[in-house]
C-alpha cells in the first residue's frame, strides 16, 4: 500500500478520478451483459474511493496536465464544449423548446466571442487545483458517489421487472451516471473557468438525461425544465466569465479569488452572474421547480444528482468566491437569500406529504443555510458551510436510498402509506429514523453546522430570525416522518426483511460513515475545514478533547457523543426489557379487538380508528405558499445582482 | 475536575428533586387560587414512585426507547446547564428530549396519542424560535452564547432584555403546558384529548416522562435565573414571581387552539424579540 | 425497603377512573361533588384520569346489564396491576331500585371482584370519600391477600 502511494503522483490520481469512470461508463454502454457490467461499476466505484482516500495526503496542489498526444488540454476542452452545447441545442430542436434553443445559442456565441475574439493568448495556467474544499467535495462523489452508484446495481433491476421492460435501459443509465461521477471529479478539481463551465455544462446534460431516463411525458417534460433553468445558469455564467476576463485577464478560479478589487463595477457583476448561476444550479427560489420535478426520476438518480453532489456545484462555488466577496453588499444579499430559501423550503416541506418532495424541499432548504453561511463570510460561517457540505450530502444520500427501497417494496411516496412501516420493513425503518436522528439532534454534524451558523450568523438579524424560524419548521417534518414510520401497533418482535446484499451493503456504509464522522467531528475540523479556509482567515474554534471551543460558544462533540451513545445502550437495554410487558392496544374510547386500531362501535359494528398527519396545507400547502415565495425570491435575486452594479 | 463532577451531580439528582418540589408547590398554589387545599408537597414524589410500581402495559415498546431518551435528553440538558455551557447547545438537547416524547407517541395509533403528537409538534414549533432569540439576545448583550460568565456581569440582563425576558414568559408557558397553551397535555384532568401526547405512556414510563417533566421545569426557571445572576435574592424573587404569574395565568386562562396559538406567539414573539434585539444592536 | 416506600406511594397518591354503568347520574353528581373545592379530593392525591391505562382505582356507579358489561370489563382489564374497585350507590352494590328489570344483571361484583361498597342512593360525597380511603388499606396488603380476577 506504502509504495503504491509513493507511485501514485497527483497527476495520476487527478487522471484516474476523471477519466476512470467516463471509461467504465463506456465499457457499460458497450457491452450489454447484466453480470459484466456490475461487475465493472463495483471495480470503478472501488478504485474510485481508494484514489479519492490517497488523494488526502497529497492535498494541496495544483498541476497542468501534460498535452494529449500533443493537443494541449485546453484545446481539448474547447473542442468537447462545443460539441456539448451543440448536443444541447439538437435535444433543443428535437423537444421544440424555445428557450432551451435560446439559451444553448446564447452560450455558444458567447462562448465563440470569449474563445476567438476576446482571450489574447493561452498562459500557461494551471488547469487543476486541489485544496482541502476540493478534497471534501472529491471525498463525497468519490465515495457517497460509488455507494449509491452500487445500490443502483439492485434498484435498477428492480425497477426494471417493476416496469416489464423488454429491453434493458441499464446500459444508458449506468453510461450516464459514471459519465456524471467523471464530470463532479473534474469540475471540483478545475482551477480553468472554462474547464469548470465545461463540466458545469456536462452535468447539466446529464441530469437532463436521467431525469428523461424512464421515457414518461412527464418526465421528460421535468428533464426540459431543469435543462432550460440549468442552462439559463450557464449562460450566466459564460456572461460571467466574458466580464471577468474583460476586466482583470484572468481565468483562474484562485487568481480570480485574491484578485482583491470589490469596488462595484463589472467584476463584482460577474460574481453576482456567478452567484446567479449558482443559485439556479442548486435549485434555489424561484427555480426550484426544476428539482421538485426532477423527483419523477429514479431514486439512485435523486440520491446522487439531486441532494449529495450535482446540486452542491452551486454552493461549492459561492464558497470559493466567498473570500471574493468579503464585505461587500452583494455578499451580505447572498447571506440573506440564502436564510430566505432555508425558511421558505422549509416551510414548504410541512405541507407535503409525498417522501421525496419532502427530501427535494429539505435539500433547497440546507443549501440555502450553506449559501447563507458563504454570505456571512466569516472564518466561523465558511467552516459551517463546509461541515455542512459534507454532513448532509452523506445524510440525504442515505434518506434518498431508503426511501428509493422502501418506494420499491410498498410502491409508494407517500409518508402516509409508510404508517407502521416498522412492521412489514423493520430495519429499513429503523435505518430512517436513525438518518432523521443524524438530521435533526445534536450532536450529529448536521445540528453542529447549524449550530455553528446560528453562532455566526447572530449580529445579523435578518439572517439569524430566518434560520430559527426554518429550525423550528424543520424539527416539525423530520419528527413527524420519524414517528410516522415507527407507528406500527403491536410492536414486539424485529423481523429482518429481505433487501438485496448491495442494499444493505450501500445503506449500512453510509449510516456508519455519517456516524463515525459525527464523532470525529472535531478532527475532521482540523484536517479538512481549517485548511480549507483560505489564508485571510483564522481558525475559528480551538479543539480541546473533543470539544469545539472559542470565546464566544462551546460544542462538546465527542463528550456528548459517548454520553449518547451510553444513552442509546440504556434505551436499548430497556426495550428488551419491555418486550416481555404486557403488550396492550392502544385507548380507542372503545372496546378494542385483536385488530389494530379497531374497536367495537355502535350496533356492534367494527370501526376503524384512522388518524393522518397534520400537513396544514392551508397554510404551508405547496399552491398556497409557492407564488409569494417566489416573488419575495424574485426581490430578494434583484438585489443580488443589481446590488453589485 | 472535582468542580465539573459536582455540577454534574447537582444537575442528575439534584434536578428532579428540586423539580418535583416546585410540581408539588404548583399543585398547592395551583389549588388554593381555586379556594381548595390541595395536596401534600410531596405528592409528585408519591405519584412516580407509585407509577414507577405499577404494572409495565406497553402499546409499542419504542414507548419505552422514547421515554428513557426523553429523560436523558433533558438530564444532559440540565447537566450542561449547571456545567454553564453553550446556551444554544442546551436548548438543542433539551429539543431532542421533546422530539423523542413526539415519536414515542406517535408511535401508538391511538387518534389521542396521534392528535396529541401533533400538537406537541405545533407547540416546539412555536415556542423553539424564541427560545434562539433569547439566547441571541443574551449574546449580543454579553458577547458570548457561554453562560459562564453571567453571574459576575455587572448588570442584571433583566435591564437590558425585558422584552426578552416576556418572550422567554411565553415559552415557559408552553413548555410548563400551562393554559392557554396547554393543548397536547396538561397536568389537570385533560378531558379533550383523554391525556393527549401521554394517553398511551403508562407506568414506569409515565413515570419517567414525568421526571423528565421536572429536569425540564428546573431548566426553564434556570433560564430565567439568568436574566439577574449576579443577586441571588433577587435571582429567587424573580424565579418566585415569574413562576407564580404563570400558575395565576393558567387558572385565568382557558384552553386556546393551535392556530391561535402558533399565530400570536410568532406575532409577540417576533415583535417583541425583534424590538429588543435592534435596541440591543444599535446601543 | 424499596418496597414499603412503593406501597406507601399507593395509598397517598391513588388516581381513579369514574365509569357510570347506566345510573340515574345522581351518584355521578355526587362523584363530581367530591372534585369541587367543598370537598377536595385532591387532599389525598386523587386525580381523575380519563384512560384507564393511568388509574389505580375504579369507581363504579350505576347498574349493570348486557351492554355495559362489556364495556366494564373492558375498562377493568385495561388498568395495570395493582387495581381497586369502588362500587357506589345501591344500583351498583346489587341493582337498587332496578335489580328486578329485564336487562339489569345486578350490582358490579357480577362482573368485576370489588373491594368496597358505598352504599347509598345516591351515596353521600363523604360516604365516597370514606370508602375510598377505607379501600386504598388494600394497597398496603400483600400480593396474596389481594383479590384476582374473576371473569
Amino acid at each position: 500500500m506504502n509504495m503504491a502511494e509513493e507511485m501514485l503522483s497527483a497527476e495520476q490520481l487527478s487522471a484516474i478520478l476523471i477519466i476512470l469512470p467516463f471509461a467504465a461508463a463506456v465499457i457499460c454502454y458497450l457491452i450489454r451483459v447484466s453480470a459484466i457490467r456490475s461487475i465493472v461499476v463495483l471495480i470503478a466505484g472501488t478504485v474510485l474511493i481508494t484514489s479519492a482516500v490517497l488523494l488526502i495526503p497529497l492535498t494541496p496542489f495544483s498541476l497542468s496536465p501534460q498535452p494529449f498526444f500533443g493537443v494541449s488540454i485546453h484545446v481539448i476542452v474547447q473542442a468537447l464544449d462545443f460539441f456539448l452545447l451543440l448536443i444541447i441545442l439538437y435535444f433543443g430542436f428535437r423537444h421544440r423548446h424555445i428557450a432551451i434553443k435560446a439559451l444553448a445559442l446564447l452560450q455558444i456565441i458567447f462562448l465563440l466571442y470569449f474563445e476567438f475574439f476576446l482571450i489574447q493568448d493561452k498562459p500557461d495556467t494551471s488547469a487543476l487545483y486541489c485544496d482541502h474544499l476540493t478534497l471534501v467535495m472529491v471525498l463525497i462523489v468519490s465515495i457517497v458517489g460509488s455507494l449509491i452508484c452500487f445500490q443502483a446495481i439492485a434498484y435498477m433491476k428492480n425497477h426494471e421487472e417493476h416496469l416489464r421492460l423488454n429491453r434493458s435501459r441499464q446500459p444508458q443509465f449506468f453510461f450516464v451516471m459514471l459519465l456524471f461521477l467523471s464530470a463532479m471529479n473534474g469540475l471540483v478539481l478545475s482551477n480553468d473557468m472554462l474547464i469548470f463551465y465545461f463540466f458545469f455544462e456536462l452535468t447539466t446534460l446529464c441530469s437532463f438525461l436521467l431525469i428523461a431516463h424512464d421515457g414518461t411525458k412527464e418526465a421528460v417534460k421535468n428533464a426540459l425544465r431543469a435543462l432550460w433553468m440549468n442552462s439559463l445558469g450557464g449562460a450566466a455564467f459564460i456572461l460571467a466569465l466574458v466580464g471577468i476576463y474583460r476586466e482583470t485577464g484572468i481565468l483562474e478560479l484562485q487568481r480570480m479569488i485574491i484578485y482583491g478589487n470589490i469596488d462595484a463595477g463589472v467584476y463584482l457583476l460577474s460574481m453576482a452572474l456567478l452567484c446567479f448561476a449558482a443559485f439556479t444550479k442548486s435549485a434555489q427560489f424561484p427555480f426550484q421547480s426544476w428539482l421538485l420535478g426532477a423527483m419523477v426520476a429514479p431514486t439512485p438518480v435523486s440520491a446522487l444528482l439531486h441532494s449529495s453532489t450535482m446540486v452542491k456545484v452551486g454552493v461549492y462555488l459561492v464558497l470559493r468566491l466567498a473570500p471574493a466577496m468579503n464585505g461587500t453588499f452583494l455578499s451580505h444579499c447572498v447571506a440573506v437569500f440564502g436564510a430566505y430559501a432555508f425558511l421558505s423550503a422549509a416551510a414548504l416541506a410541512v405541507g407535503q406529504s409525498n417522501g421525496k418532495k419532502v427530501l427535494a424541499y429539505s435539500t433547497i432548504s440546507n443549501l440555502g443555510l450553506i449559501f447563507a453561511c458563504a454570505g456571512l463570510n466569516s472564518p466561523q460561517a465558511i467552516i459551517a458551510g463546509i461541515l455542512l457540505i459534507f454532513f448532509h450530502a452523506v445524510i440525504k444520500a442515505l434518506l434518498f436510498l431508503c426511501v428509493g427501497s422502501i418506494e420499491q417494496h410498498i410502491a409508494s411516496r407517500d409518508i402516509e402509506d409508510m404508517r407502521g412501516l416498522y412492521a412489514t420493513m423493520a430495519l429499513t425503518a429503523l435505518i430512517t429514523v436513525m438518518g432523521v436522528i443524524m438530521m435533526i439532534m445534536p450532536p450529529f454534524g448536521v445540528l453542529l453546522s447549524k449550530w455553528m451558523a446560528i453562532e455566526a450568523a447572530a449580529r445579523n438579524l435578518y439572517v439569524v430570525i430566518m434560520i430559527a424560524l426554518g429550525s423550528a419548521l424543520t424539527v416539525m417534518y423530520w419528527a413527524r416522518w420519524a414517528g410516522t414510520l415507527m407507528s406500527d401497533p403491536f410492536a414486539g418482535r424485529f423481523k429482518l426483511e429481505r433487501q438485496p446484499l448491495l442494499t444493505w451493503g450501500a445503506l449500512g456504509a453510509l449510516c456508519l460513515v455519517a456516524g463515525l464522522s459525527s464523532i470525529a467531528a472535531p478532527w475532521l475540523y482540523v484536517w479538512f475545514a481549517v485548511p480549507a479556509l483560505n489564508a485571510g482567515y483564522a481558525a475559528p474554534f480551538i479543539v480541546k478533547r473533543g470539544v469545539l471551543e472559542n470565546t464566544t460558544g462551546a460544542f462538546a462533540v465527542f463528550p456528548l457523543s459517548m454520553v449518547a451513545i451510553l444513552g442509546f445502550v440504556i434505551a436499548i437495554l430497556a426495550v428488551k426489557k419491555a418486550a416481555g410487558a404486557r403488550i396492550v392496544a392502544p385507548y380507542l374510547s372503545g372496546i378494542q379487538t385483536h385488530a389494530p386500531g379497531v374497536f367495537i362501535g355502535p350496533k356492534n359494528l367494527l370501526v376503524k380508528a384512522e388518524a393522518k398527519n397534520y400537513y396544514l396545507a392551508s397554510i404551508f400547502g405547496e399552491q398556497r405558499l409557492t407564488t409569494w415565495i417566489n416573488l419575495g425570491a424574485g426581490v430578494l435575486l434583484t438585489l443580488v445582482v443589481g446590488g453589485a452594479l | 475536575m472535582t468542580g465539573t463532577a459536582v455540577s454534574i451531580v447537582i444537575g442528575l439528582i439534584g434536578g428532579p428533586l428540586l423539580g418535583g418540589l416546585v410540581s408539588g408547590l404548583d399543585r398547592i398554589l395551583t389549588a388554593r387560587l381555586q379556594s381548595r387545599i390541595g395536596p401534600p408537597m410531596w405528592q409528585p414524589f408519591y405519584d412516580v414512585v407509585k407509577l414507577w410500581g405499577k404494572e409495565k402495559v406497553v402499546v409499542n415498546v419504542w414507548q419505552a426507547f422514547c421515554a428513557y431518551c426523553y429523560v436523558a435528553a433533558t438530564a444532559i440538558a440540565l447537566v450542561l446547564f449547571f456545567l454553564k455551557s453553550d446556551l444554544l447547545l442546551i436548548l438543542f438537547t433539551q429539543a431532542v428530549g421533546a422530539v423523542f416524547l413526539v415519536v414515542g407517541a406517535l408511535s401508538s395509533t391511538s387518534p389521542f396519542s396521534q392528535v396529541g403528537a401533533h400538537r406537541e409538534l405545533l407547540q416546539i414549533l412555536s415556542y423553539e424560535p424564541l427560545l434562539v432569540f433569547v439566547a441571541v439576545g443574551i449574546y449580543l448583550e454579553t458577547g458570548s452564547f457561554k453562560i459562564a460568565g453571567l453571574d459576575t456581569w455587572d448588570e442584571p440582563l433583566l435591564m437590558k432584555l425585558p422584552f426578552l425576558f416576556v418572550v422567554l414568559g411565553y415559552a415557559l408557558t408552553i413548555k410548563l403546558r400551562k393554559s392557554p397553551f396547554d393543548l397536547s397535555t396538561s397536568h389537570h384532568a385533560h378531558q379533550e384529548l383523554v391525556k393527549g401526547l401521554l394517553t398511551d405512556y403508562s407506568g414506569p414510563f409515565l413515570a419517567l416522562t414525568e421526571i423528565g417533566h421536572w429536569y425540564e421545569t428546573i431548566l426553564l426557571l434556570g433560564f430565567c435565573s439568568l436574566f439577574w445572576a449576579n443577586n441571588w435574592i433577587a435571582m429567587m424573587i424573580l424565579i418566585v414571581a415569574t413562576y407564580f404569574m404563570e400558575v395565576l395565568i393558567d387558572n385565568v386562562s382557558a384552553r386556546m387552539n393551535w392556530r391561535w396559538m402558533l399565530g400570536y406567539v410568532w406575532a409577540m414573539g417576533l415583535t417583541l424579540s425583534l424590538v429588543n434585539l435592534i435596541w440591543l444592536y444599535v446601543g | 425497603m424499596f418496597k414499603k416506600l412503593i406501597q406507601k406511594a399507593r395509598v397517598k397518591s391513588p388516581w381513579l377512573l369514574h365509569y357510570d354503568c347506566s345510573s340515574c347520574n345522581g351518584c355521578d353528581i355526587e362523584v363530581l361533588a367530591c372534585l369541587t373545592p367543598v370537598y377536595d379530593i385532591e387532599r389525598f392525591g386523587i386525580i381523575n384520569v380519563g384512560n384507564p391505562m393511568h388509574a389505580d382505582l375504579l369507581l363504579v356507579t350505576g347498574t349493570v346489564n348486557y351492554r355495559n358489561r362489556k364495556v366494564l370489563l373492558n375498562l377493568h382489564d385495561q388498568m395495570p396491576d395493582p387495581k381497586l374497585v369502588v362500587a357506589i350507590g345501591s344500583c351498583a352494590l346489587s341493582g337498587g331500585i332496578f335489580r328486578e328489570a329485564y336487562n339489569v344483571i345486578g350490582g358490579v361484583d357480577k362482573v368485576i371482584p370489588v373491594d368496597v361498597y358505598v352504599p347509598g342512593c345516591p351515596a353521600k360525597p363523604e360516604a365516597i370519600i370514606d370508602g375510598v380511603t377505607l379501600g386504598l388499606n388494600v394497597f398496603t396488603r400483600s400480593k396474596e391477600g389481594r383479590k384476582t380476577h374473576a371473569r
